[in-house]
């Protein structure tokens, strides 16, 4: 960890470049998550007065529950006696990376992304766009980008600012949902980083499959996000388990 | 006289996208793939500005960085990070090795150009004469 000076001298810099942060709440439950020796009481705490981050903790730790009439684990407490520490983990990377996504869309294809309930897109099925980038370190894991090719290409003519009939060449379109997953990744990474969880991205894989199921990491958890954009839907599945340090 | 422009990024939807940027100026853009294939036209073609990523194959932007500043020759090219990464320890090791700016992706065309605009100075290209 760094010490106070480099805190201030990064304060410093990141005025002077124009680099915005997560909500404090994030930041915290982060550096939270990383000490292995916090106690469960005081991530209860963070959770807890943050109803985002309260609602979605209760959605991974339900994953069969259509809504939350179905809910078996009603409280943040239980979530995370029943599933660990892991699934906070899962919300503090869940967090820079949808808030990544809504800014991407935002700034390179002027639309506007929203998170939305998992069961309100159609499942997945048949043979669709993957693309997964790995991290390693204190803490390991996965995330992987499913859309179908027309949402893949739909994403790469608005990032080029080109019409979908534009774009012919697939290399176009992976290496534009490359990008996307990178950029989504390289700020909940810096999150992660800063509270003491190091980690380093593998390089990106982007391909079609049919293969619609997410392998949980062994020993950590999954989260699933959906999002929308206009007629442009996708899932962002996260798979981490901290304190791997292999 | 037309500035150079160096972009050095793994992602050919960046440089589309930086080149994009810089069509209505007059900049020759140059591109290169990874810090070493950087390294070397930054050596040829002495660019007036680098625009850099970090996480790439090869050799990533931070050692491309750390090689620039040591060679006397290059070490005075203004240089401006353009990633995803905004981490503590990304953000002050960049930072101390001198960079002119630091661009967080996702970014807008008009962040690129004024933070650019800061380094160089960016002409609109001359306009082509429409043959008669």
């Amino acid at each position: 960890m760094q010490g106070s000076s480099d805190i201030n001298q990064y304060r410093e810099f990141a005025r002077k470049y124009g680099i915005s942060g997560v909500p404090e709440s994030v930041t915290r439950l982060t550096q939270l998550v990383a000490r292995q020796d916090s106690c469960v009481d005081e991530i209860v705490r963070v959770i807890e007065k943050d109803p985002a981050l309260s609602a979605r903790l209760l959605r991974v730790a339900n994953p069969r529950a259509d809504d939350e009439s179905e809910y078996t684990v009603n409280s943040v407490e239980e979530a995370l006696m029943r599933h660990g520490i892991g699934c906070a983990l899962l919300l503090a990377m869940g967090t820079p990376l949808s808030l990544a996504l809504i800014k991407t869309f935002q700034t390179m294809l002027s639309l506007q992304l929203e998170g939305v309930d998992v069961h309100q897109l159609d499942s997945l099925t048949g043979s669709h766009m993957h693309c997964s980038i790995g991290f390693a370190g204190k803490v390991t894991g996965k995330v992987h980008l499913r859309m179908s090719p027309a949402a893949a290409k739909a994403i790469a003519a608005g990032i080029l600012g080109l019409q979908p009939s534009d774009i012919n060449d697939i290399a176009e379109i992976r290496d534009a949902a490359g990008e996307l997953l990178n950029i989504m990744t390289g700020n909940f990474k810096s999150n992660l980083c800063d509270a003491g969880l190091d980690c380093k991205l593998q390089p990106p894989q982007v391909g079609m499959t049919e293969d619609c199921e997410t392998p949980v990491e062994p020993g950590g958890g999954l989260e699933r996000l959906a999002f929308r954009a206009g007629p442009i839907e996708f899932f962002v599945d996260v798979t981490a388990n901290p304190w791997s340090d292999d | 006289m037309a500035i150079k422009i160096l972009s050095v990024d793994d992602s050919r939807t960046i440089r589309l996208i930086v080149g994009k940027a810089f069509r209505p100026y007059d900049v020759i853009l140059l591109e290169a793939a990874n810090g070493e294939e950087g390294l070397a036209t930054a050596a040829r073609e002495k660019p007036d500005l680098v625009i850099l990523d970090v996480t790439m194959p090869v050799m990533d932007g931070v050692t491309m960085l750390t090689k620039l500043k040591e060679d006397p020759a290059l070490k005075a090219i203004p240089v401006i990070m353009l990633t995803a990464e905004s981490g503590r320890e990304n953000v002050l090791q960049i930072a101390r090795l001198g960079v002119r700016d630091y661009l967080v992706k996702p970014f807008k065309e008009d962040q690129l150009l004024e933070k650019v605009g800061r380094c160089v100075t960016l002409e609109k290209r001359p306009a082509t004469i429409a043959p008669a």
